[in-house]
């Protein structure tokens, strides 16, 4: 779904030029994907470089599917705007039929009123819900999903799941979590970042087996 | 094709939301975006009326300071709000959709809209209350308006490019465009100016617009030092400066 050839990406921070991936090729199957890394490694720079929303230094990258945009917190929500306005505008954006959307959307985040206040107002768990209800509701072939799964009480997460369960037949997951059970959960195959460099493991347990190493 | 489309879908979807965000979250909204530059408009022009009471051209001195403002305006409001296309919707990018030029365009429609809005209330106002006389020439008025605009634009992209990397440099701007409120032809004509100044006056594109929309509006006006040409210099080296300056700088923000 996703092919990267001799890409190279790096940051210019104060201290100095900061190299998250050097030249790396790497073509990932049509599978969950779990990436890994130490904080820092690079783990979301990498999803924004394959949804789209940067663009490498040098080299190429591939995609023949929809990405969704990296789903995180709040990250793209504006937080002057309500939910609903919010929801709107991606509606508008990804050409989707607004009110639909909309309808869907608040009945899966179970905001309650607040869908109606300023996105400011949220916590952490009810911008994760919206941003996760919103990203579901968009049929896409490919979700990037950064750090929000393991969001909610027990039942939205079981609801959360079902949701996923239900996009399988037609889409995939890849997913940036320090925790390892979502991981597992949720994920096939597992990509490895360090220095620069990913690693690609058929298996997730191998790919937690090295991140595991990498902290000790 | 279909990029284009969803362009155009983006930056739609960009001109509601920066009319929903740009007054806040008030209970009349975007009226405020008509109201204060009109209530300025009005304001300035009872001001400046009372300093001059001969009146350079017919209709009044202040159907000549109202047209000279607005077409003023034209020029610095969206300069302005264009400058911070990229910088105040940082969050908006984390859409793949959602480019930054397509926010520079969404500000630069929005406001193009409002002025144009503020510019019929005003003079309308100028032609019922004041018994003004009616537009002379309108090709010729929207030419330098048209001027006026994409020279806005261009700034306007240049200073968001700049901002990247000296977010104070809209200060700077402000600071520029105080006093180029007095030397660009807003309240007096440039055939007023003893010849001397008069070819230093004209280093400013901004008093070939401004003399430019006035000559338009008026049927007899003096507008032999009127250069649209150099003006249209400025527009293609400000979008120039601008879109290339975005291209090559848009990924080194981080």
């Amino acid at each position: 779904m996703i092919e990267l050839l001799n890409v190279s990406k790096t940051y210019r921070l104060k201290s100095g030029r900061k190299t998250v991936l050097n030249g790396v090729t790497t073509r990932l199957p049509w599978k969950n994907t779990a990436i890994l890394g130490r904080n820092g490694a690079g783990k979301s720079t990498f999803l924004r470089l394959i949804s789209g929303i940067e663009e490498p230094d040098s080299g190429i990258v591939r995609r023949n599917k929809s990405f969704s945009w990296p789903i995180g917190f709040r990250g793209s929500f504006s937080p002057a705007l309500s939910g609903l306005e919010n929801v709107r505008f991606v509606a508008r954006i990804y050409g989707q039929n607004t009110e639909e959307l909309v309808d869907k959307v608040e009945d899966f985040a179970e905001l309650g009123d607040f869908f109606y206040e300023p996105v400011r107002t949220y916590s952490s768990g009810m911008g994760a819900r919206l941003a996760f209800g919103l990203s579901m509701a968009i049929k896409f072939e490919v979700f990037l999903v950064d750090e929000v799964m393991a969001v909610g009480d027990a039942k939205f997460q079981a609801k959360s799941k079902a949701a996923f369960k239900a996009m399988l037949p037609t889409s995939r997951i890849i997913m940036v979590s320090h925790s390892m059970q979502s991981l597992l959960e949720y994920c096939e195959c597992g990509l490895v970042i360090e220095d620069g460099r990913m690693t690609y493991y058929n298996d997730v347990k191998d790919a937690i087996k090295r991140y595991h190493e990498l902290n000790a | 094709m279909k990029q284009l489309r969803t362009q155009f879908r983006v930056v739609f979807a960009l001109v509601l939301r920066e009319a929903r965000v740009r007054h806040g979250r008030t209970r009349i909204g975007y009226l405020w975006a008509i109201i204060e530059p009109v209530l300025l408009t009005t304001i300035l022009t009872v001001l400046f009326t009372q300093f001059r009471t001969d009146s350079p051209m017919e209709g009044g001195f202040a159907l000549f300071f109202a047209t000279g403002v607005l077409a003023f305006q034209a020029y610095r409001n969206p300069s302005q709000y264009v400058s911070g296309a990229f910088d105040q919707n940082q969050q908006l990018f984390n859409y793949p959709l959602v480019k930054p030029m397509d926010a520079a365009y969404a500000r630069m429609l929005l406001d193009v809209a409002t002025n144009l809005f503020v510019m019929f209330l005003v003079l309308s106002f100028q032609v019922i209350v004041f018994d003004a006389p009616l537009p002379a020439d309108v090709p010729r008025m929207s030419l330098a308006l048209f001027l006026l605009f994409a020279m806005s634009f261009g700034a306007g992209t240049s200073l968001a490019v700049l901002r990247r990397f000296w977010p104070s440099m809209i200060n700077v701007y402000l600071v520029i465009m105080g006093p180029a409120f007095f030397v660009s032809c807003v309240f007096f004509s440039l055939d007023s100016v003893p010849t001397f100044y008069r070819e230093i006056l004209a280093i400013n594109p901004l008093v070939h617009g401004v003399e430019g929309f006035r000559a338009g509006y008026y049927s007899i006006y003096p507008d032999s030092d009127l250069n649209m040409l150099y003006l249209f210099g400025w527009v293609v080296v400000l979008n120039c400066f601008g879109l290339v300056g975005e291209w090559l700088t848009r990924f080194k923000n981080i």
